[in-house]
């Protein structure tokens, strides 16, 4: 094991590559469950983000539009969940969940359609990576994150101006009173409901921007289910992060470093054992724990988070 | 009251569902009834394991020979995708008990449930893609109803290593370090034999050549294998051989967005990225498919082991990039030749571990 | 209204297969027929109910005591693997012995990952969702180790990475004869899942420690106040969800497989969310949406078969039928229409 392995360069930008779709969908999830609103279905935005954004790339070859079909397609999906939800007042669980399943079939049946024989195009427009010039000429910081994918740097960027809004904006604490207390809320002259769907909307835009860098800035083509679980780990991200986005990101960088290891370990040895590829996999996840167990502890989500809210007027 | 309404819901589902199905079946039995006056076409019905269609390796292959052998042969044919390890044995039973004439379970996790089932149905045909029956001790047994559908992967991995060595012995283009990669799934043996296949190539041609081997511990998920494919390239790697089905595409995206080389596996993926995939190590699951089909319609079905190797054209190499040189090819071809001359075996143990 | 709830579903998915170029009535026949068709057919959905019914009640119980438990799949693979490797090392013993080992294993080995969860919820404040998920990942990995290169693997034909075969003493028998049910796989295992359901039911609703849970489901502050002590009943609550996982798991193997492999995985866990949900974490809602889960498992496969319709459609559908039945939209839309206050059932 050398140090190199343990924190070298590559090892520090693999962390960045890696967190990225995490943190993105971890930041849906600060935004909608700080209204109040509980949305599992990230993982289903996220998926039905790769493969609308590789749809649009491949039809209409630009990496604009591939993005916005992208996240339109992830806020389609969270719209139906914000109508069950805040409608309907329906479970929010069950609700995700079925979207879940839902985005994983539609997704498969339509790649299989459009692209089962061929795979999908090997032109496809992809997302371009951005040099920070300044950033590169430092030694090790340069090598290790001046040259990243603009996503990378963009949800960099959504994590400072979703913190600014939340804690810093009336409209963010708009939203944040909407997820505390709503009907308090409410007789200040908040609307409710009209929140909680902005909120709902923008978590799928935010998931399905990670699900698309999956697919059009690190992949450039689908496979069925490539999202592999990320939205969950997004959602564990953002309570490890105390459903802030600093938080988030702190999370999602652990989380990122933890697989990065897991790749850059194999074959190390401590003292004369060498580590089974099998369980150096386990690192993130154990490292997650660990983190949250050591450092994070008790963290509250919003008071009024997955309850459905009735009007005063309506009830 | 609203636990009933709750348990009403449920029940009205499965009555509702049941009532459906019940009136409906009355109004069809026609299309049995006309099927008994023409004569029977040879029916074959193709079970997937849990990766499905569309695992871009070897259940699609398998299911372009089922297209292929309908179209070809005018077979009906018909798929299901398992969803779970437990369905493997109704799956297959679905089709034996409706009298198909042969169902190929595709992948070696169907040995066991294709040994059950295939007792059961001494008079149905089947076929297993990678496996041959394995009783509930574990142990291969034989059956007079079942082919045993085997490839010698480590065949297909040695071609693909001698080109690969070839051009990095020879620094062709971009691979100028004479170091060459690989990357598997997880480490099970339909993997490893096609990665140390690869391997003795290259100690063979070139013993000072660097062999680097990764595993991204995943058949679907792409930005890990991303991930072993550029700390690959950070090593000097240039050539990028990967067995890792959907994953692999990722390492192949590795070697696209740095500029150098990779090979394909189980199909011809020479177009998922053209310029960077300079072969494929295939492993022909559609032509056993093919085969088979054509078997039990003409009636030379053969139960027991049959093996697709580079003699039968069951294992080769897919389409060449323009920079491989002739030189590599012609070694590929000389390779081809010895190992069904059988003055070469390729290894099936990995010579490098990760 | 909740035959139009299911009509709704289904007309929906109907269009989906016409616009895929199928024939929704006969795919729905197949459906139906895949599912409960002929006895073998009924018994094959029943195998499928079994650990959904299962690893719902570990939800469901983790629920009522106001914890999200998302782990009950790597629960379910943590008894699988505990009843494998006692089935194996003691394969030799008589079942009478080996059996209630077995058993005590998968159930104990379920427990103790599940109470993990808990006990770090309780002693670190750490939230279940996040250890759960993390501890799905962690199984799978770690069975990975076990079976391809690890303490478990034992050489075997099977071309899969597995465990040696559990002792016949502790398989489950087939419980309906083959002469009467051709093939079926039906096994005991039908009888510790109704055992389950009844024990679930018991407890939570006819010992003080269900109350106790229940109470502080309902809210951990008020429950403290009471006397209850929400941590320990955390901990309890978590290693009971896990114990029905873990019992899912040890069926699995004893019934169903008869060994440990890689791979076992298999979701049951994930659907048991919808499934304990659907069926409002209570004894019979769960076995009803086991069953309905179950149905279109095994229905699936007869419509891809025979229909043609895409095995992911059919998630499709399926996703749909959740949908609207659990999101009962049907329900809302109509007593909204009828201008009376939504159905007092959701609340």
């Amino acid at each position: 094991m050398t140090i190199d392995q343990l924190i070298g360069a590559g090892v520090l930008a693999a962390t960045l590559r890696l967190a990225t779709p995490i943190l993105l969908a971890a930041l849906g999830g600060v935004v909608s469950e700080r209204s109040g609103v509980v949305n599992i279905a990230l993982e289903g935005c996220m998926l039905v983000g790769a493969f609308f954004g590789v749809v649009a790339a491949d039809q209409s070859h630009s990496v604009v539009i591939a993005l916005l079909v992208a996240v339109a397609a992830g806020a389609v999906l969270a719209g139906i969940h914000a109508i069950a939800a805040i409608h309907f007042r329906s479970d929010q669980i069950v609700s995700g969940m079925a979207l879940n399943i839902l985005a994983l079939g539609l997704t498969s049946y339509l790649d299989y359609q459009l692209y089962g024989t061929t795979g999908t195009p090997s032109d496809l427009a992809g997302v371009p990576d951005v040099e920070i010039g300044p950033l590169a000429g430092v030694p090790y910081i340069g090598d290790a994150i001046a040259h990243q994918n603009a996503v990378v740097w963009a949800s960099l960027v959504l994590v400072v101006l979703i913190q600014l809004f939340l804690f810093r904006t009336i409209p963010g604490l708009r939203l944040r009173a909407v997820g505390e207390h709503p009907r308090a809320a409410e007789t200040v002259g908040i609307a409710v409901r009209r929140t909680r769907y902005w909120a709902v909307l923008a978590s799928g835009v935010l998931a399905a921007l990670g699900g698309a860098y999956l697919s059009l800035s690190v992949a450039h083509s689908f496979t069925d289910g490539m999202t592999g679980g990320r939205g969950f780990i997004g959602l564990a991200a953002m309570i490890f992060g105390r459903w802030t986005p600093v938080g988030a990101l702190v999370a999602s960088l652990i989380f990122g470093f933890g697989t990065a290891l897991s790749f850059s370990l194999q074959g190390a040895s401590i003292g004369d054992v060498k580590v089974p590829v099998q369980l150096l996999s386990t690192l993130p996840y154990i490292l997650t724990i660990l983190a949250v167990a050591g450092f994070v502890g008790r963290s509250r989500p919003p008071a009024a988070d997955g309850v459905p809210y009735e009007t005063e007027g309506h009830a | 009251m609203k636990r009933v309404l709750a348990y009403l819901i449920l029940a009205t589902t499965v009555v509702a569902a049941c009532g459906g199905g019940n009136t409906a079946a009355t109004s069809s039995p026609s299309p049995t009834a006309s099927a008994t006056a023409t004569p029977k076409p040879i029916q074959v019905g193709l079970v997937t394991d849990v990766g499905g269609l569309n695992d871009k390796s070897f259940n699609q292959a398998a299911n372009t020979g089922r297209l292929n052998a309908e179209k070809d042969f005018g077979l009906k044919t018909s798929v299901i995708e398992s969803k779970k390890q437990e369905d493997y044995v109704p799956n297959l039973t679905t089709f034996a008990q409706q009298n198909y004439d042969l169902v190929i379970a595709v992948g070696f996790l169907m040995q066991n449930a294709a040994w059950k089932v295939a007792k059961q149905f001494p008079n149905v045909k089947f076929a297993i893609i990678d496996g041959a029956p394995a009783n509930d001790a574990g142990n291969t047994e034989n059956l007079p109803n079942v082919a045993n559908l085997f490839f010698k992967e480590q065949e297909a991995g040695y071609l693909v290593g001698v080109i690969a060595a070839t051009m990095a012995k020879n620094k062709v283009g971009k691979a100028i370090h004479n170091t060459l990669c690989s990357m598997g799934g997880i480490p099970i043996p339909p993997v490893d034999h096609y990665m140390a296949g690869y391997q003795d190539a290259i100690k063979t041609i070139d013993p000072s050549a660097t062999i680097l081997i990764g595993y991204s511990n995943d058949f679907v998920d792409q930005q890990k294998g991303k991930e072993v494919g550029l700390n690959h390239i950070s090593k000097n790697c240039d050539i990028l051989f990967q067995v890792a089905g959907g994953s692999g595409l990722g390492y192949i995206a590795a070697a696209k967005e740095k500029g150098v080389y990779a090979i394909g596996v189980d199909v011809d993926q020479i177009d998922v990225a053209p310029g960077t995939v300079i072969t494929s190590a295939m492993k022909r699951v559609d032509k056993a498919v093919y085969d088979s089909s054509n078997a039990v319609k003409s009636g030379s079905f053969k139960a027991g082991d049959n093996f697709f190797s580079a003699t039968n054209d069951g294992i080769a190499y897919g389409k060449l990039d323009p920079i491989v040189p002739a030189d590599a090819k012609a070694a590929a071809d000389k390779a081809l030749a010895d190992i069904k001359s059988g003055a070469i075996k390729p290894k099936t143990d990995l010579t490098v571990k990760p | 209204m909740p035959v139009a709830s299911v009509l709704f579903a289904l007309a929906i998915g109907a269009i989906l297969v016409l616009v895929s170029g199928h024939d929704p009535i006969g795919a729905y026949i197949d459906l139906f027929r895949g599912a409960f068709g002929s006895p073998y057919d009924i018994t094959e959905t029943l195998i499928q109910t079994i650990p959904l019914t299962l690893a719902g009640l570990s939800v469901a119980v983790a629920f009522r005591t106001g914890l999200f438990n998302i782990g009950a799949e790597s629960q379910l693979l943590v008894g699988a693997v505990a009843a494998g490797a006692v089935g194996a090392r003691f394969a030799d013993l008589p079942g009478f012995l080996l059996f209630p080992m077995v058993l005590a294993a998968g159930i104990g080995a379920g427990a103790a990952w599940g109470a993990i969860a808990g006990y770090l919820k309780a002693a670190r404040g750490v939230n279940e969702v996040i250890t759960t998920i993390m501890q799905n990942y962690i199984v799978v990995f770690v069975m990975h180790w076990l079976l391809q290169n690890g303490p478990m693997t034992a050489p075997n034909a099977l071309g899969t990475p597995a465990s040696a075969p559990i002792g016949a003493g502790a398989v489950l028998p087939i419980i309906i004869p083959n002469e009467l049910v051709p093939l079926t796989r039906l096994h005991a295992g039908i009888f510790l899942a109704i055992a389950a359901v009844a024990v679930f039911w018991f407890l939570l609703w006819r010992t003080p420690l269900g109350y106790e849970l229940r109470a502080v489901g309902l809210g951990a502050r008020a429950a403290a106040q009471a006397g209850i002590d929400p941590r320990t009943r955390t901990v309890l609550a978590m290693a009971i969800a896990g114990g029905f996982a873990g019992l899912a798991g040890m069926i699995q193997v004893t019934g169903v497989f008869h060994r440990v492999f890689d791979g076992f995985s298999s979701g049951y866990g994930f659907d048991a969310i919808a499934v304990a949900l659907l069926g409002k974490n209570s004894p019979i809602g769960i076995v009803l949406a086991a069953l309905l889960f179950g149905a279109f498992a095994r229905g699936g496969s007869l419509m891809q078969a025979n229909a043609g319709v895409s095995a992911q459609l059919v998630s499709v559908i399926e996703a749909i039928v959740l949908f609207v039945i659990a999101a009962e939209l049907i329900v809302r839309l109509l007593s909204a229409r009828r201008g009376r206050k939504p159905v007092e059932a959701i609340a």
